[in-house]
């Protein structure tokens, strides 16, 4: 088992105005073993204020399924934050 | 009831859409009717002046999610084959966006299971469009996905 100590890295995508307030499409980021993808927002959060503001209508995703926010991150997991969707 | 999902078609493409070869890859001799949905870009939004359209998504997901629909359209529908394509990239005025093509024995559910799969498209598939007016751009009120409130059990990492 991995220990609440182990630093694992996820890859992180953005979309849409979220891409363009992050400035990319992809990042890999490092955070502990398990931490919720709520923490991971919160990590880009700080980084970029601006898309504090856009995280109620947003929807994650872990894994191309969706994710509830308190869903814990592992090595290697794929996280997106997505606007709401607007195909067709 | 037939289900033919390996026999569906799901496709995202980043040129014009190829609607004939959808309607002809669903067509069957079985089939008593082929129903279509060809989604358009408008000149207008919201009183303003569309210039064109860009579309981008998350590829991988967006292609998962369409074929989610297909499965729920022959669960709910009977329904023989579907195609599903939705482009991405620079749209302009007129130009089809997403295309679905549904056969069926019977016309009823052909129509209905049509009508399912765009509005659920719009709900649950992982695309966005922006909006170019003369004025500036913006991104598409869109909708959001149902997503799980709970964590659910979390599948071992690979």
């Amino acid at each position: 088992m991995a220990t609440s100590s182990e630093t694992v890295r996820v890859k992180v995508l953005f979309f849409g105005r979220l891409k363009e307030i992050v400035g990319r499409a992809e990042d890999s980021v490092e955070l502990p073993d398990g931490a919720p993808i709520e923490t991971l927002f919160s990590q880009y959060g700080v980084s970029h204020p601006d898309i504090v503001r856009f995280r109620s209508s947003l929807v994650a995703s872990r894994n191309q399924e969706f994710a509830s926010w308190t869903t814990p991150l592992h090595s290697g997991d794929e996280v997106a934050f997505l606007p709401p969707v607007s195909g067709g | 009831m037939n289900n033919s999902l390996q026999s569906d078609l799901f496709a995202l493409v980043h040129e014009p859409i190829e609607q004939d070869a959808l309607i002809r890859h669903v067509r069957a001799a079985e089939d008593g009717a082929v129903v279509t949905f060809d989604g358009c870009v408008r000149n207008h939004s919201l009183g303003r002046r569309t210039l064109y359209l860009d579309y981008e998504a998350y590829e991988s997901m967006a292609l998962a999610k369409i074929r989610e629909i297909a499965v729920q359209m022959h669960e709910k529908y009977p329904i023989h084959l579907v195609a599903i394509a939705h482009r991405l990239g620079r749209l302009q005025i007129g130009e089809t966006s997403v295309f679905i093509a549904v056969s069926s024995p019977h016309r009823p559910a052909a129509f209905d299971a049509c009508r399912f799969a765009i509005d659920t498209l719009k709900r649950t598939v992982p695309i966005w469009k922006k909006e170019y007016f003369e004025d500036g751009a913006v991104w598409a009120d869109g909708e959001m996905p149902p997503a799980p409130l709970e964590t659910r059990t979390a599948k071992p990492a690979s």
